[in-house]
């Protein structure tokens, strides 16, 4: 990359073992998760012991972007990560992957846009530029075409 | 374990609320002189205690236990988020009961005020993770949207459920909330909107507080207080979570809600009772529709029944079972560290009818729940005679 050009603003996510930030526009972000390689239970976030047989040897693996919205709320309070307190509420529900994790996150959209049983996916959002980098965090949204 | 030969014989609280004048260690004092009085007892026959609180220095536990005197004897700290108090009255119980104490004292204290206003208050895992973004009441909104989904449940039945509890607590002196008039469905549906179903009146506040539990055999709970009734604790029992696939690892601060089911059963088996042995229960409600979810779990109705309870007034005082009769944590308040030992409290008080206007008619037999953040379950069965 030559210094005469700005570089693209790199994007770092909140905190690091989560979630891919995928290099190619278009394509999802995936989470990071552990099989088991005894039992083969999914996992996510990343474990070191099998919570359903205890070993200890897991592959890493990489989960969604795609589930199933359990449950979900619309938080009409003001707090969501540490500098948006300027927003108006925010959705979050539990997204449940084919693989077998249960994972809870903020959903994208208003809110009317929610019922439990959609498609969700995974998306990332930029939460605020910290020293010239993009802080991301992983979130779900409805799947387009289930809303149509 | 089973429970052997163990009775609360003093308790002690502070009335919850904010007390922006007065110390945590003022607040302690208050609640554990009370407890020491009540029981008729003072440091010297103390062998061991347990002190709870969640938000507080390193060394707060034997500094404020100096409060009571200084007789060398051991103290130890209790952290077990919402379910400290009555987590630190189990680590009593058992050690009367084993025999390491003839005299043990379970205190509990904390200013959740001054721990939301630097912000410490939460989960414990930094503001800037991944899971920081999501309160508590949208966690238990979660529970409160998926049962309205498989059962049919209404806002309403959260909202009686909180209209009750409103209305208890302004019967407990000790109450926080002591509202001065009868609160309606409609008006706690009317207060603002924080997590879809749950709205604020269906929350619990923030508070300060203190509370404290004196327990000993019930050989010296008759000898200190000839002619008094015996309150005996049964079981106590705390579980941690359990794994199933499907299991919910990042975010919940809470889960899943059948850590209760379990908990209780290991009480009930330990005591060798049911809940139809129960005359009244105090629950976890931070938020109404966790109460709805305890009636099923606890054994007081089969599942899918909550709702007919609530309808019925059947946990309204004067009901069949009556549930968080000093006001729960909606009304009496949960300030964290003394909240399960505000639960003894109430359970002692009514246990030995003098609870006043909120007495439960015949009350023999209590039970005394609490989920704590991380998580866990505790659940304490009291019995009079």
């Amino acid at each position: 990359m030559s210094e005469s050009a700005p570089p693209p603003q790199r994007q770092i996510p909140i905190e690091p073992g989560f979630f891919t930030i995928p290099r190619a526009a278009g394509a999802p972000p995936r989470l990071l998760g552990s099989r088991c390689d005894n039992c083969g239970e999914h996992f996510f976030p990343r474990r070191v012991v099998c919570a359903r047989c205890l070993a200890q040897s897991l592959s890493d693996i990489e989960l969604g972007p795609r589930g199933t919205l359990y449950t979900y709320t619309y938080v009409h309070v003001p707090l969501f990560g540490s500098r948006r307190s300027n927003v108006e509420g925010y959705g979050v529900g539990q997204v449940d992957l084919p693989e077998g994790p249960r994972v809870q996150a903020v959903l994208s959209g208003g809110p009317g846009d929610f019922r439990i049983g959609m498609a969700m996916e995974l998306e990332l959002e930029s939460l605020r530029v910290k020293d010239g980098e993009e802080v991301m965090i992983f979130r779900f949204k409805p799947v387009q075409e289930d809303r149509a | 374990m089973k429970l052997d030969n163990v009775a609360v014989i003093g308790v002690g609280m502070v009335r919850f609320g904010t007390h922006r004048e007065r110390t945590v260690i003022d607040l302690a004092r208050e609640a554990g002189l009370i407890a020491m009085r009540d029981a008729g007892v003072v440091l010297s026959d103390i062998d061991e205690s347990w002190v709870g609180f969640m938000d507080g220095a390193p060394m707060l536990a034997p500094r404020v236990m100096k409060e009571f005197g200084l007789t060398g004897l051991p103290v130890n700290h209790v952290e077990s988020a919402s379910a400290t108090g009555l987590v630190a009255f189990r680590e009593a119980a058992h050690a009367v009961s084993s025999g390491r104490c003839q005299v043990a004292m379970a205190l509990g204290f904390e200013k959740m005020t001054e721990m939301i206003a630097r912000g410490r208050a939460g989960r414990g895992v930094g503001r800037d993770s991944v899971d920081s973004v999501i309160l508590p009441a949208a966690y238990f909104a979660l529970w409160a949207m998926r049962r309205m989904h498989e059962r049919g449940t209404k806002p309403e039945h959260f909202a009686a459920i909180a209209a009750k509890n409103w209305n208890h607590g302004a019967l407990n002196p000790y109450a926080d909330r002591q509202a001065d008039h009868t609160v309606t469905v409609a008006e706690v549906l009317a207060s603002p909107m924080i997590a879809v179903p749950l709205t604020a009146m269906m929350a619990c506040p923030v508070d300060d507080g203190a509370a404290c539990a004196i327990l000993a055999t019930p050989e010296i709970a008759a000898r200190l207080q000839p002619g008094r009734p015996v309150v005996r604790v049964l079981a106590s029992a705390l579980q941690s979570e359990r794994y199933a696939t499907g299991h919910t690892f990042l975010g919940p601060v809470v889960g899943p809600a059948t850590m209760t089911r379990d908990t209780a059963g290991q009480a009930y088996e330990e005591a060798g009772i049911g809940p139809d042995d129960i005359d009244l229960a105090l629950v976890h409600d931070a938020f109404a529709n966790e109460e709805i979810e305890y009636y099923e779990l606890l054994g007081f109705c089969r599942e899918g029944e909550g709702e007919k309870l609530v309808e019925q007034g059947a946990t309204s005082l004067g009901g069949r079972i009556p549930f968080n009769t000093d006001g729960g944590l909606i009304a009496r308040g949960h300030p964290g560290g003394p909240t399960g030992l505000a639960q003894i409290h109430e359970l002692v008080t009514q246990l030995r009818g003098d609870a006043g206007a909120r007495q439960v008619a015949n009350a023999r037999t209590g039970l005394a729940q609490l989920v704590g953040g991380g998580s866990v379950c505790t659940v304490s069965l009291l019995q009079r005679g």
